[in-house]
C-alpha cells in the first residue's frame, strides 16, 4: 500500500428539514477515518443547519423518531479526525452566524473547496 | 482451526452495527504492537465485506475469517 493517505470528501446538502438524510455522511466519513483515510465533510445548501449549536442534540435521524440523536454521530466522526467545513454564503442562505456553529468547524471558500475536490481521491455528494 | 496459535487481544463487536465495528477495530489495532494479532467477533451481516475493505485500505493483514452461524471471527495481524 502507498504511504500517502487516500482522501475522501463528502458533501452534505441536507439539513434539519430531512432528518433521515442527516446522519449518513457522518457514518460513512467515520468508516473512512477508521480506514486511515483523510476525510472531510463540506456542508452547503441546507447542510450547515445541522451544525448549529443545540440542533443535533434534538435531531433523531431514524424515521420512527427512536434512537440516538445526530449529535452522537457528529461527535463520533469528529473524534476520529473527520474535518467539517462550511463557507460563508451557505451560512448566509440560512441566516446562520459562524459563531452559532458547534466547535471544530472550519470556514473555507469556494476556491479551497474546489482545490479539496481536485485533491481528493473521490467526492461523494448527499 | 484458527489461523493463528494465539491472539493478543479479542474484540467483541457482537450486536454492533456499521460503522461501529470498523471504528472499534481501528482504535484497537492502533493500541497493538506491530506483529500482534487480534480476534474480532462480529455479527453485522456487512462486516465481512467491511473487514476485507478495511484490511485492504489500512494494510493490516486479515489472516482468516471463520463463520459460525451468524457470527464472524476475523483474525487480524497489525502490520504497520
Amino acid at each position: 500500500m502507498d504511504d500517502a493517505p487516500k482522501k475522501l470528501l463528502y458533501i452534505q446538502t441536507n439539513g434539519v428539514e430531512s432528518p433521515e438524510r442527516s446522519a449518513t455522511p457522518f457514518y460513512l466519513a467515520s468508516s473512512a477515518a477508521a480506514m486511515d483515510i483523510e476525510v472531510g465533510i463540506y456542508f452547503t445548501v441546507n447542510g450547515p443547519t445541522l451544525l448549529v449549536k443545540g440542533v443535533a442534540e434534538e435531531l433523531i435521524p431514524k424515521k420512527d423518531g427512536k434512537g440516538a440523536p445526530l449529535r452522537r454521530f457528529i461527535d463520533q466522526a469528529a473524534e476520529l479526525g473527520v474535518k467539517f467545513y462550511v463557507c460563508q454564503p451557505s451560512l448566509d442562505l440560512s441566516n446562520i452566524n459562524f459563531d452559532d456553529l458547534i466547535d471544530g468547524v472550519e470556514m473555507i471558500g469556494g476556491a479551497a473547496f474546489n482545490d479539496m475536490a481536485l485533491e481528493a481521491d473521490a467526492v461523494i455528494s448527499f | 482451526m484458527p489461523p493463528v496459535e494465539k491472539v493478543d487481544r479479542t474484540l467483541d463487536c457482537l450486536k454492533l452495527l456499521c460503522p461501529v465495528p470498523i471504528i472499534k477495530i481501528s482504535k484497537a489495532v492502533k493500541e497493538l504492537q506491530t506483529g500482534q494479532t487480534l480476534l474480532m467477533l462480529a455479527d453485522d451481516p456487512g462486516s465481512k465485506a467491511d473487514m476485507l475493505a478495511w484490511a485492504k485500505q489500512t494494510g493490516n493483514e486479515l489472516l482468516g475469517i471463520e463463520e459460525e452461524g451468524k457470527v464472524f471471527k476475523f483474525y487480524v495481524r497489525k502490520t504497520r
